[in-house]
C-alpha cells in the first residue's frame, strides 16, 4: 500500500500515469484538461442542436415531443455557454498567461487544479440532470425553463430538472471565480521583470477583463439561483406572486449578470484574434492602445446595458430611451476593435494559414452580429425581433460566428506550441470552409425566419407559415456545420501522428511563448526572461531600419537559433523547483456535488446525512490543502 | 495563391448573395406573420424605423467592412516567405475618427429611436376599443372592456375573469378565447396580463409584442388599417404548449364587428372561438 | 500555509500574492451582498401579511450583538499586532477573544433567529421573512466560516505552528473578517435601524 503510494507520488512528480493528471497542479496540463473536457462538452451541445435543428426542420416536426425539445434547448444553451465558450477561454487563460507574461505557473497552481476539477464536477452535475426524469421510461430529465430560467415558470417546473440546473451553476460559478481571482493576481503579480501593463500582449488584457467580469458578474447570479432554490425547496417568496414577489427580480438579477456575461464569452476571443492577426501579417496589433482600452470601455459599459433584454417588459419610456442610448454606444468600442484589426492587416505580409482564416471569419461574422445587436438597440423595432429568430440568429453570429470561430483560430495557432505539431493546413481549411459556409447556411435564414415571425422555442410550427424552407436551410447548415467538426477531430489525429516536428517558432510569432520549445517543458522558462519591448520576442529577431522596416538580427537562421537555445534551456531546467502535486483540490471539489445532490433530494429521500458527508469531503479537502506543505 | 484567392473571392460572393437574399426576403414574401408586410400603424412604424434609419446605414458599413478587409486579404498577401512589411504601430487621428464618426451616427439613429419609444408608450387614442388580454398556459383570453360589451352570462372557457373577486351586481365583461375581433381603422387599447407565467402577446403584421406579467399590467395600442384575420402566438417561452399558443386578430368592419359582439352577447357563453383550447395538454403530459 | 521560497519572491506589484487575492475575493462579495440588500429594499414594506419588521425587531439586543461584533474587530487588530511583534500569548489570547465574540454574535442571531420563529416569521410566512433570513443568514454563514477558520488559527497558534513569519495567515483572516462587520453595520443599519 504505502509501496503504491510512493510510486504514485513518484509518478506524479515526474508527469507519468493517470496519477499524475489527477493531481496535477501545471497550468498547462489543466489547460489540456479544461480543453479536452470543453470539447467534449462541445460534441454532446452540438448533438442536443442537431436534434433542435431536425425536430425544426419541416413544419409540424415529429422527432422529439415538446417535453423533450424543451429540455434539449436549455440544455444546449446551457452547456454551450457554461461548458463550453467560458471553460475553453479557461483553457487558453491556463495555457498561455504564465507564457505570454513570462512566468513559470499561474499564482495559485492549486486554486487552478481545484478550478478545473470543480468545472468538471459542475458540468457532469448538470447533466446528470438527464437521467431524473426516468429515462429508462422514455422520458428525458433536465430543466426545461431556458437557459435563463425565468421565473415564474422555473418555479412551477416539476422534477428536478431547475435544481440540478440552479445548483450546476452554482457549482460552475464557484470554478469560474476561482479561475477570475487566480489569473488576476497571475497577471498582476506574476509578469517577468519589464513586463509592464502596457507591454503585455492583448490577450492577457482580454483575460485580464474577462477574469474582472467574472469576479463581479458571478455573485449576482449566484444570488439570484440561491433565491430561485429557496423559492423551490424551501418556499421562500422571492419570486412567489401571491406574496407580493416580482417576477421580473428574477430577470434584472439575470440580465445584470447576463449582459457582463456576453463579453466574458467574446472578450478571451478577441484577444486570440489580436494575437494571431498580428502574427500572420507580420505587423504590430494596429493601435494597440485603443484595442485595450475599448476592451476596457466595453466591460466597464456591459454593466449598463443589461435592459436591453427586457425592452418587452414593459419597463417604461424613459429606462426604454436610456438603456437604448447606452446600447447604442457599447458598439463604439466594438466598433475600435474591428477597424484596428483591419487596419492590421492593411499594408502586411498576410499569411494566408488556417488561424488567419478563422480570425477573418471571426472578423466577418463579428460585424454582422454587431450590427444586428444596433437593430436591437431600436427599441421599436426590438418589439418585433424580440424572442424570435432574428435573436438567435445574431447571438450564434456574435458566440459561434464570434467567440467558437476566435476560439477555432487559437487552437490552431498553438496547437503547435503545446503538442509540437502543426495541425494539418489542408484538413485545417478544410474545416474552416465546412465551418463558414454551414454557419452562414444556419444562422443567415435564421434572420429572415424572424423578420417572418417566427418565435424562439417553439417545439413545431404549422405548415402554413412559409417557414419550411428557411427552417430546412438552416439545419443543412448545421449538419455541414457537425461535419466541420468530424474534420477537425480527423486533423487533430492525424496531425498529432505526424512525424514532423514543428519547431519552437513556427508562425514566425512574437510574443515570449515562440521562444519556448514546443512541447513547452514543465517549468516553462529555464530563466525567467528580462521584457524590454511589447512583442518581445519579435524584437528579438528583427531590428527596426530608419523606415521602420524590420531587419532580421540573425539572417535566415533567427528559428534555428532559438530552438538549440530551447534545448539547451531543456538540459538546464531540472533544477528549477516546481509546485509539488496534489491531490487536494480534486478532493475538495468532488464534495460539491454531492452536497447539491444531498439538498435536491433530502425531502424525498431524507438524504440529510449526504449533504453532511460532501461538506466533510470538501473541508477536509480544503484543510489537507491549507495543510500541506506545498510551494504556492 | 491562386486557389486562395478564389476562396477568397467565393466567400465574398455568398455573404454578398446571402444579404440579398435577406434583404429581397422581407421584402417581397408574404407571410401570415411577416413584420415587414405590416397591416396596421404601429407594426409599419416599427418596420420604418428599421428599414430607414437602421438597415441602410448597416448595409453601407457591412459593404465597406467587407470590402476594404476583402481587399486588405488579397492585396497584401503574402508574396515570399521573407516579406517583411513596413511595421505601422498605429495612427491616432484614424482611431479617433473611427471612434467619434460611429458615435456621431449612433447618436443620430438614437434620435427617432426615442421618438418613437415616446411615441408607442403613449395611451390609446379617445375612442379606442379597450380589451385586456390575459394570458394563460396555453391559452389568450380577451376581455372587453367597454360598458357596451357587458355580457349577462360569463363565458365559462375565460379563467381570468372567474379568478377575479366578483362585484355585487355587476356584469361580466364579454370576453371570448383565441380569437380577437376588432374594428378596423379604430385603436384597441390593450392591458396585458397573466394569470400564471410569463406570456408575451405578439401579432406581427398589427404591432410588436409586450410580455404578460402576473403581478402587473402592461399598456399598448395598436389598430388593423386592413380587413382581414391577423395570426398571432405568444412570444415569451412559457412551458409545453408555448408553441400552440396561438392567435386570430379579426379585424372587420364596424357593422360587421357590431354584429358579432351582438352575436356573442346574445349567445352568452363558449364553443364560438375558432381556435378554441389547444390540444396540447393532453400531448405534452 | 507553509511558503515555500517561490512565494517569497517579490511580486511584480509588490503586493503579496494571497493579500491580493483576499481583497478580490472580497470585492466579489461586496455584489454578493449587494445583490442580497438590493433585495431586501426591494421587498421591504411589500409584504401582504405579517409578522412585519416593527412588530419583531428588537433593537437593543441586536445593537448589543452588533456591538459585540464591532469588538471582535478590535480584539482581531490586536491579535495581528500580536503575531506581528512576536507575541505568542497575546496572539493566542486575541485570537479566542475574536473567536470567542464571533460565537456570541452568532448565538444573538440564532436566539434573534428562534424568538422571529416562534412569532410567526419564517422563510415562507411573507416577504419579509424570506428576504430578511436569507441576508442575515448568508452573513451569519460567513461569520461562522470566519469562527471556525479562527478557531483554525488558534489551534496552530497553540500547537506553535503559527509563528511571526506567518503572520500574513493573520492579517488575511483579519481582512475577511473586518468585511464582515463591515457588512454587518450596513445590515444593521439598513435592515434595522432605517424603518420606512
Amino acid at each position: 500500500m504505502v509501496e503504491a503510494m510512493r510510486k504514485l507520488r513518484a509518478d506524479a512528480e515526474s508527469y507519468q500515469g493517470w496519477w499524475s493528471w489527477l493531481t496535477t497542479v501545471d497550468h498547462k496540463r489543466i489547460g489540456v484538461m479544461y480543453g479536452v473536457t470543453a470539447f467534449s462538452f462541445f460534441l454532446l451541445g452540438g448533438v442536443e442542436a442537431l436534434l433542435i435543428r431536425l425536430q425544426l426542420s419541416t413544419s409540424n416536426g415529429q422527432v422529439l415531443d415538446p417535453d423533450a425539445y424543451n429540455r434539449l434547448f436549455t440544455m444546449h444553451g446551457t452547456t454551450m455557454i457554461f461548458l463550453v465558450v467560458m471553460p475553453l477561454s479557461a483553457a487558453f487563460f491556463n495555457l498561455l498567461i504564465p507564457l505570454l507574461i513570462g512566468a513559470r505557473d499561474v499564482a495559485f497552481p492549486r486554486l487552478n487544479a481545484f478550478s478545473f476539477w470543480v468545472f468538471l464536477a459542475g458540468g457532469l452535475f448538470m447533466n446528470a440532470s438527464f437521467f431524473t426524469g426516468g429515462i429508462f421510461q422514455g422520458k428525458l430529465g433536465a430543466p426545461d425553463a431556458g437557459w435563463f430560467g425565468y421565473a415564474p415558470l422555473s418555479l412551477v417546473s416539476t422534477g428536478q430538472g431547475i435544481d440540478f440546473w440552479a445548483f450546476g451553476l452554482l457549482i460552475l460559478g464557484i470554478a469560474s471565480m476561482a479561475a477570475g481571482f487566480n489569473f488576476i493576481v497571475t497577471i498582476f503579480n506574476m509578469r517577468a521583470p519589464g513586463m509592464t501593463l502596457l507591454r503585455m500582449p492583448v490577450f492577457v488584457w482580454m483575460t485580464l477583463v474577462t477574469s474582472f467580469l467574472i469576479i463581479f458578474a458571478m455573485p449576482i447570479i449566484t444570488v439570484a439561483l440561491f433565491e430561485l432554490l429557496f423559492d423551490r425547496l424551501y418556499g421562500a417568496n422571492f419570486f412567489n406572486m401571491a406574496a407580493g414577489g416580482k417576477p421580473l427580480l428574477w430577470q434584472h438579477m439575470f440580465w445584470l449578470f447576463g449582459h457582463p456575461e456576453v463579453y466574458i464569452l467574446i472578450l478571451p476571443a478577441m484577444g486570440i484574434v489580436s494575437e494571431v492577426l498580428p502574427t500572420f501579417s507580420r505587423k504590430p496589433l494596429f493601435g494597440y492602445q485603443f484595442v485595450i482600452f475599448s476592451g476596457l470601455a466595453i466591460a466597464f459599459m456591459s454593466w449598463g446595458v443589461w435592459a436591453h433584454h427586457m425592452y418587452t417588459t414593459g419597463l417604461g419610456t424613459i429606462a426604454n430611451s436610456a438603456f437604448a442610448v447606452s446600447t447604442m454606444l457599447i458598439a463604439v468600442p466594438t466598433g475600435i476593435k474591428i477597424f484596428s484589426w483591419i487596419a492590421t492587416l492593411w499594408g502586411g505580409s498576410i499569411n494566408l494559414k488556417t488561424p488567419l482564416y478563422f480570425s477573418v471569419g471571426f472578423i466577418s461574422m463579428f460585424v454582422i452580429g454587431g450590427l444586428t445587436g444596433v437593430m436591437h438597440t431600436v427599441v421599436p423595432s426590438d418589439y418585433q425581433q424580440q424572442d424570435t429568430y432574428f435573436v438567435v440568429a445574431h447571438f450564434h453570429q456574435v458566440l459561434f460566428g464570434g467567440a467558437m470561430f476566435g476560439l477555432f483560430a487559437g487552437i490552431y495557432y498553438w496547437f503547435p506550441k503545446f503538442t509540437g505539431r502543426l495541425l494539418h493546413e489542408g484538413w485545417g481549411k478544410l474545416h474552416f470552409w465546412l465551418m463558414f459556409i454551414g454557419f452562414n447556411l444556419t444562422f443567415q435564414p435564421m434572420m429572415i425566419l424572424g423578420l417572418l415571425g417566427m418565435p424562439r422555442r417553439i417545439y413545431s410550427y404549422g405548415s402554413g407559415t412559409g417557414w419550411d424552407f428557411l427552417n430546412m436551410l438552416a439545419t443543412a447548415g448545421a449538419f455541414l456545420i457537425g461535419l466541420s467538426i468530424l474534420v477537425f477531430m480527423i486533423n487533430v489525429v492525424v496531425s498529432l501522428r505526424r512525424k514532423e516536428r514543428a519547431g519552437a517558432d513556427p508562425w514566425d510569432g512574437r510574443t515570449l511563448e515562440w521562444s519556448l520549445p514546443s512541447p513547452v517543458p514543465p517549468y516553462n522558462f529555464a530563466e525567467i526572461p528580462t521584457v524590454r519591448a511589447r512583442d518581445d520576442f519579435w524584437h528579438q529577431k528583427y531590428a527596426e531600419d530608419e523606415e521602420g522596416r524590420p531587419v532580421p538580427i540573425v539572417a535566415g537562421g533567427a528559428y534555428q537559433a532559438e530552438e538549440e537555445e530551447g534545448e539547451e534551456e531543456a538540459e538546464t531546467g531540472h533544477g528549477i523547483h516546481m509546485p509539488s502535486p496534489s491531490f487536494w483540490p480534486l478532493i475538495a471539489a468532488i464534495g460539491l456535488p454531492i452536497m447539491a445532490a444531498g439538498f435536491i433530494y433530502q425531502e424525498s429521500a431524507n438524504l440529510l446525512p449526504m449533504i453532511a458527508i460532501g461538506a466533510v469531503i470538501t473541508i477536509v479537502g480544503i484543510y489537507g490543502w491549507a495543510l500541506e506543505p506545498a510551494s504556492e | 495563391m491562386g486557389v486562395q484567392r478564389t476562396h477568397l473571392r467565393l466567400a465574398v460572393t455568398a455573404l454578398l448573395v446571402a444579404i440579398l437574399v435577406l434583404l429581397v426576403g422581407c421584402g417581397t414574401v408574404d407571410d401570415p406573420q411577416n413584420t415587414f408586410a405590416p397591416e396596421g400603424d404601429v407594426a409599419r412604424k416599427q418596420r420604418d424605423l428599421l428599414l430607414v434609419w437602421v438597415l441602410g446605414p448597416a448595409a453601407v458599413i457591412l459593404v465597406l467592412v467587407f470590402g476594404v478587409l476583402g481587399y486588405s486579404l488579397i492585396r497584401f498577401r503574402r508574396k515570399s516567405d521573407n516579406e517583411l512589411p513596413k511595421q505601422v504601430h498605429g495612427n491616432n487621428r484614424l482611431e479617433i475618427a473611427w471612434t467619434i464618426a460611429p458615435a456621431i451616427l449612433l447618436l443620430i439613429i438614437a434620435v427617432p429611436t426615442i421618438d418613437a419609444v415616446i411615441d408607442l408608450g403613449r395611451g390609446p387614442a379617445t375612442d379606442a376599443l379597450h380589451v385586456r388580454v390575459t394570458g394563460r398556459q396555453w391559452q389568450w383570453e380577451f376581455e372587453y372592456l367597454d360598458p357596451e360589451y357587458e355580457a349577462a352570462e360569463a363565458n365559462l372557457e375565460c379563467v381570468a375573469p372567474q379568478l377575479r373577486a366578483p362585484e355585487d351586481g355587476a356584469g361580466q365583461p364579454l370576453c371570448v378565447v383565441g380569437e380577437l375581433h376588432i374594428p378596423v381603422d379604430r385603436e384597441v387599447g390593450i392591458e396585458l396580463e397573466s394569470i400564471d407565467v410569463i406570456h408575451s402577446f405578439w401579432v406581427p403584421k398589427l404591432a410588436g409584442k409586450l410580455d404578460n406579467i402576473p403581478g402587473t399590467t402592461n399598456r399598448m395600442f395598436f389598430n388593423a388599417t386592413k380587413i382581414g384575420s391577423y395570426s398571432g402566438q405568444c412570444a415569451e417561452f412559457c412551458g409545453l404548449g408555448h408553441a400552440d399558443m396561438k392567435m386570430i386578430i379579426v379585424a372587420e368592419s364596424e357593422e360587421d364587428f357590431q354584429e358579432w359582439v351582438t352575436d356573442q352577447l346574445e349567445g352568452g357563453g363558449a364553443a364560438r372561438s375558432r381556435t378554441g383550447e389547444p390540444d396540447l395538454v393532453s400531448r405534452g403530459e | 500555509m507553509s511558503h515555500a521560497p517561490a512565494a517569497l519572491e517579490t511580486t511584480a506589484t509588490g503586493i503579496d500574492n494571497r493579500k491580493l487575492l483576499m481583497w478580490l475575493f472580497l470585492a466579489s462579495e461586496t455584489l454578493l451582498f449587494g445583490s442580497l440588500i438590493a433585495a431586501y429594499l426591494l421587498y421591504r414594506g411589500q409584504s401582504v401579511v405579517g409578522p412585519y419588521p416593527e412588530e419583531l425587531f428588537d433593537i437593543p439586543f441586536t445593537s448589543v450583538s452588533a456591538f459585540v461584533l464591532l469588538m471582535s474587530s478590535v480584539t482581531m487588530v490586536l491579535a495581528l499586532a500580536a503575531i506581528q511583534r512576536g507575541d505568542q500569548r497575546g496572539l493566542r489570547i486575541w485570537l479566542f477573544t475574536t473567536a470567542l465574540l464571533g460565537m456570541l454574535f452568532i448565538s444573538g442571531q440564532a436566539f434573534e433567529f428562534t424568538e422571529f420563529n416562534r412569532e410567526g416569521l419564517s422563510l415562507s410566512s411573507n416577504l419579509f421573512g424570506t428576504t430578511f433570513f436569507v441576508l442575515t443568514g448568508f452573513h451569519g454563514a460567513h461569520v461562522t466560516v470566519g469562527v471556525l477558520v479562527l478557531l483554525s488559527l488558534l489551534v496552530m497558534a497553540l500547537r506553535g505552528r503559527l509563528t511571526r513569519s506567518q503572520s500574513m495567515n493573520v492579517e488575511l483572516v483579519g481582512l475577511y473578517w473586518h468585511f464582515v462587520d463591515v457588512v454587518w453595520i450596513a445590515i444593521f443599519t439598513l435592515v434595522y435601524l432605517i424603518q420606512p
